[in-house]
């Protein structure tokens, strides 16, 4: 990580709470910390990598960023602007900086309109470009993302996953934003198109700056594709740093674990390493254990851990961990 | 030595509006008793379509099963009646699906499930069978298992109800144990849990394993044998180690480029395999992977390759020009074209 | 807008699937039914006699009399002895039936068109803003149309009550301030009185003008009315609201409600229609809410709001058209029991007026007969009747699977 680089975006304390409904007769209100005091910072034209497992917030975080959902508490600085207070008309022109490309391509393209009217959605709220040249800039990504441009006029069900999601991206690509979301954008895909979409990613990002935020399950895709990684547990941001540091030295057990858990595509390799398997199940984010979120399946879990929650830190250089032990 | 399976000739064909999807396509191989084997494709190769053919559980018509033969435990599936295979579904092959919310049924408890297959294949009486099915989710690894018996399937959490079902599974010990991406799923480190658990249950029940996956990864380190799925074909069939060392065929090498690896250094780019799986309706004359081929010729176009054995026994691959092939050439036939 | 964007080669070339529109994809599934074509054909059948009766068939209903020709029975070839042609017969006052059967399907057509339109358009309407606005917040400009709304709709009561209308616009202003005001009185506790005091001023001054008593009564309208607009609602409220009165409607049995409504405005083919919509618009508007409420979740909703689209493009050019299907079917099977409610309100002489030809009206007058041998009279209206609903139906079933999303992949 380079310190001149300049700091696109910041996350401070990021919290988000959504209440669930209450029970009759109960006077308490209970929530769910989907993301709870959340802070990392994305540099320009790097890609952050959100990695974590099913409930750790992570789409959570990658939403309440654009303002998707209305933060709890905390702040988004883009490019020094806190998104968190901004009214919605400002708001709005805002977004034209920052897209977000989905996970679902089949339920994230409106089945009625066609690939062009989909596409030309940002233009329309954010542009005044007259037909002609919309149409003329929809062909121009439809040629970026590798798809022919006579398509204008199809409508999404006519195309494969690989190739809807390519449409999601041009979409995202559409006002050249600075920042690009891609919330698991590849997780509904085969394997082999799945290669296609991160290499498409990644050639976009050489050629037009952008600056990712790449939010998946897959720690090995994520570790490919980012510059950094943040990992994320019931929440809480785990550790955080350099893809290779966080390799050569995980100091989290979760990210360990986690680590150890990715299949390795070598017999060889595969049936001699050390793996270490977790215990149980991911606890509930409606009630998340005392203490450390992870003392309830850590190897190493001590009395501390059930009592205290440790304190996220920078323990070397950029590379931030919450963990008692590390 | 007999084997446990084998399967020879099986075609399995939808006839819908569209036309005839040609779902598997021919495919022959034999499994022996104890083996893992790991049946590794994308969505649309016929992967669990020609398992769910080998329990004849696919629907007919639309759908139409013809082989030469299917023979397991000493008779030819096929040939059996309609009594006679359910027989052989649950008490000598049994099947773990991949979504274990909708395999199990909520409107009963899971000791139920458990114990309503072992007091029908087994005739055992209702206490007889409660017992063996806390024996059973013991052996799966569900922690209190006698208060978990009485729980209904929306307790559990998605790994456990995939324990739930490998156990319900093994209740009559099968010979043959169908996991047709079983943690596909399900996170990570469960999916670590999962695979801990059948590899050990398959050392102590001496059971024969077939794994479906679409990650090759995930074979990797239990698998014998791996059979690669390509649009209804086996294109290529072998030892865990040779698939991946000595791999042959242009579409294996593609998989497992296109997979980022933990183990190595990031920065190399990944494989892409261009392109689309063909249309199952009207296959290709030629080689099923041609248009997605950087080393097709003439002849792949025009004659469909068939297995033959490539370098060692039992390593057989459907590719004319598999001697000429391997990773280094095919990152430069993808880096050139690119 | 124009940056340099670079020459990528085209990687993938072809489409899967076939270029159509989802909408013509439908049409073709429709087409490949033999039921639903047959009850197309059928639903044809009728709106094309019925409109071509209208517009090129004169017919008086009130100058149409022939005590010589009464209940004749069908005759379809003129001779000495049964001079003249009735091939569906004639009925107690001598009018041709099949004229009548005919020119009737204009009347029961319009009645189910119509009733379904008012029930359409109002129970969708209000279907699709609950579920919009359960799952998005109102912003200022959206709560100000709302409670301005409000306010003109319960200014209406006061109004009639002083025949002041102008106070309609008074209460409408009310509603608007308070959403202005809501952040600023937000911690006031007197709020409510305020705003009671406001309503019941507004009322009762107007109302004073007319007469002391008529005053005092406007005021207390006004008063509660204060009280109601008090708080702005919210999304969630409006929703809620909505649905309640919805259900409250929906409690009652449908033909006892229509029939208080046409007794309440009198008889006749235009308040039938009325009744008849009213009673249909919970239905619409339980299914727009809840295609809404699943639609709303869907990623593409949330991509346009990502890509900073307002509520009115999201409502209209998303979950609109996608909503659309099954509110398509539903009408049209809606059309069916509208004919067989607008007949049930004839047959009890509460829709058409009486020389006006309606099948209900037609079964009503002619029952009696019945038991003298008249069948035709009967039969021929009766025949109608279930032609048409059973058209309806078929189409409507066909469109069920036609439109089906379930059936759209593969």
């Amino acid at each position: 990580m380079n310190a001149e680089q300049n700091k696109l975006l910041q996350v401070q304390n990021l919290k988000k709470y959504f209440p669930v409904s209450r029970q009759l007769f109960s006077s308490q209100r209970r929530y769910v910390k989907a993301v709870d005091d959340v802070s990392f910072d994305v540099l320009e034209g790097e890609t952050l990598g959100l990695v974590g497992e099913t409930g750790c917030g992570k789409t959570t975080v990658a939403r309440t960023i654009l303002q998707l959902y209305r933060p709890t508490s905390g702040q988004v600085l883009f490019d020094g602007v806190d998104l968190a207070s901004l009214q919605e008309n400002d708001l709005r022109k805002m977004r034209s900086r920052m897209q977000m490309i989905f996970q679902d391509p089949y339920a994230s393209l409106n089945p009625r309109m066609t690939v062009g009217a989909i596409i030309a959605a940002p233009l329309d709220v954010h542009t005044q470009l007259n037909q002609k040249e919309k149409r003329e800039r929809v062909q121009e990504l439809l040629k970026l993302v590798g798809l022919n441009p006579d398509f204008v006029n199809r409508y999404p069900h006519e195309f494969s996953g690989g190739q809807r999601q390519r449409i999601g991206i041009a979409r995202a690509l559409a006002l050249n934003p600075d920042l690009v979301i891609c919330d698991e954008p590849i997780s509904s895909l085969d394997v082999s198109i799945q290669a296609q979409v991160v290499n498409l990613l990644e050639e976009l990002q050489n050629r037009l700056g952008l600056t990712y935020i790449f939010v998946a399950h897959d720690l090995s895709m994520v570790r490919h594709i980012s510059d950094r990684m943040v990992v994320m547990y019931l929440g809480k941001v785990m550790e955080l740093a350099d893809r290779n540091e966080i390799y050569l030295h995980p100091l989290h057990p979760y990210t360990r674990a986690l680590m150890s858990a990715v299949p390795i595509p070598d017999p060889d390799k595969a049936r001699n390493r050390k793996r270490i398997i977790l215990k149980g199940d991911i606890p509930s984010p409606l009630n998340p254990p005392q203490g450390c979120n992870f003392n309830t399946r850590c190897p190493i879990a001590a009395e501390r851990c059930f009592q205290e929650d440790p304190e996220y830190r920078e323990i070397s250089p950029n590379h931030w961990v919450a963990c008692h032990f590390a | 030595m007999e084997p446990l399976m084998r399967i020879s000739e099986l075609h399995t064909r939808f006839h819908t509006q569209d036309g005839t999807v040609n779902a598997v396509n021919g495919i022959s191989y034999a499994m022996q008793p104890g083996e893992v084997l790991g049946v590794v494709g994308e969505s649309g190769c016929g992967k669990s379509v020609h398992a769910l053919s080998i329990l004849r559980l696919i629907q007919i018509p639309p759908g139409e099963i013809d082989a030469r033969e299917i023979w397991f435990g000493g008779r030819d599936l096929l040939k059996l009646n309609d009594g006679d295979i359910r027989k052989v579904r649950g008490r000598e092959i049994a099947m773990v699906f991949q979504d274990p919310m909708s395999s199990l049924n909520p409107v009963y408890t899971v000791g139920f499930q458990i114990s309503e297959a072992l007091m029908l294949h087994k005739n055992m009486n209702k206490q007889q069978a409660r017992e063996r099915a806390l024996e059973l989710l013991n052996l799966v690894g569900i922690p209190e298992a006698r208060k978990r018996l009485d729980n209904y399937p929306h307790q559990f959490s998605g790994g456990m109800r995939q324990r739930a079902m490998i156990a319900m599974a093994l209740s009559c010990e099968p010979k043959l144990l169908i996991a047709d991406e079983p943690t596909t799923a399900l996170d990570v480190t469960i999916q670590a849990q999962i695979i801990e658990l059948v590899v050990r249950l398959q050392q102590e029940l001496g059971m024969a394993v077939m794994w479906i996956t679409h990650d090759l990864g995930i074979v990797a380190e239990m698998a014998e044998n791996i059979n690669v799925m390509y649009a209804g074909f086996i294109i290529e069939r072998g030892k865990a180690h040779e698939i991946y060392h000595q791999t042959r065929h242009p579409y294996t090498l593609g998989l497992l480029g296109s997979l980022p690896r933990i183990d190595e250094a990031p920065g190399t780019k990944l494989i892409s395999i261009p392109g689309l799986p063909p249309d199952l309706i009207g296959l290709p004359q030629g080689c099923p992977f041609f248009a997605r081929c950087a080393f097709r010729e003439e002849r792949c176009r025009l004659e469909r390759p068939v297995l033959e054995e490539a370098g060692s026994t039992g390593h057989t691959v459907a590719c004319w020009r598999w001697q000429e092939i391997d990773a280094e050439t095919l990152r430069k036939a993808v880096g050139g074209a690119q | 807008m124009s940056t340099q964007m670079p020459e990528v080669e085209v990687l993938t070339d072809f489409a899967v699937r076939e270029h159509r529109s989802l909408w013509l994809d439908a049409w073709r599934r429709l087409k490949a039914s033999r039921t639903a074509m047959l009850g197309l054909v059928v639903v044809a059948v009728f709106l094309l006699s019925a409109v071509g009766a209208h517009f090129f068939w004169n017919y008086n209903a009130k100058t149409d009399l022939d005590y010589s020709s009464k209940l004749l029975p069908p005759n379809l070839v003129s001779t000495a002895e049964k001079p003249g042609v009735h091939i569906f017969g004639t009925d107690k006052l001598g009018r041709d039936i099949f004229t009548r059967v005919v020119h009737g399907g204009w009347n029961s057509l319009r009645v189910g068109l119509v009733a379904v339109s008012i029930s359409l358009i109002i129970g969708c309407l209000l279907g699709l803003f609950a579920g919009f606005f359960e799952s998005f917040d109102m912003n200022l400009k959206e709560k100000l149309v709302l409670m301005c709304g409000l306010g003109l709709v319960l200014g209406l009561f006061p109004a009639w009550i002083a025949r002041q209308w102008y106070q309609t616009l008074l209460f409408g202003g009310l509603g608007a301030a308070s959403v202005i005001l809501e952040k600023k009185l937000a911690y006031v506790k007197l709020r409510p009185v305020m705003f009671a005091a406001a309503g019941a001023l507004l009322g009762g001054l107007s109302g004073l003008l007319l007469a002391p008593l008529v005053g005092l009564v406007c005021a207390v309208v006004g008063l509660l009315i204060g009280l109601l607009l008090n708080k702005p609602v919210n999304g969630k409220a409006f929703s809620s609201i909505t649905m309640r009165v919805m259900d409250i409607l929906l409690s009652f049995p449908s033909y006892l409600l229509a029939i208080a409504i046409v007794a309440f405005l009198g008889p006749g083919l235009e308040k039938g229609m009325i009744a008849i919509g009213v009673v249909g618009i919970p239905v619409y508007a339980r299914l727009a809410r809840s295609a809404v409420l699943s639609v709303s979740q869907k990623e593409y909703v949330l991509a346009s709001q990502s890509v900073g689209e307002g509520h009115g493009r999201i409502l209209f050019k998303h979950v609109l058209p996608n909503i659309l299907s099954p509110i398509i079917v539903q009408a049209t099977m809606g059309l069916a029991s509208a004919i067989l409610s607008a007949a049930a309100l004839g047959f009890l002489g509460l829709g058409a007026i009486p020389p006006e030809p309606e099948w209900g009206a037609m079964l009503g007058d002619s029952y009696k007969f019945l038991s003298s041998g008249a069948w035709w009279a009967v039969l021929f209206p009766g025949l109608a009747i279930v032609f048409s609903v059973l058209g309806f139906n078929l189409l409507g079933d066909g469109l069920r699977d036609a439109l089906d999303p379930k059936m759209r992949i593969n």
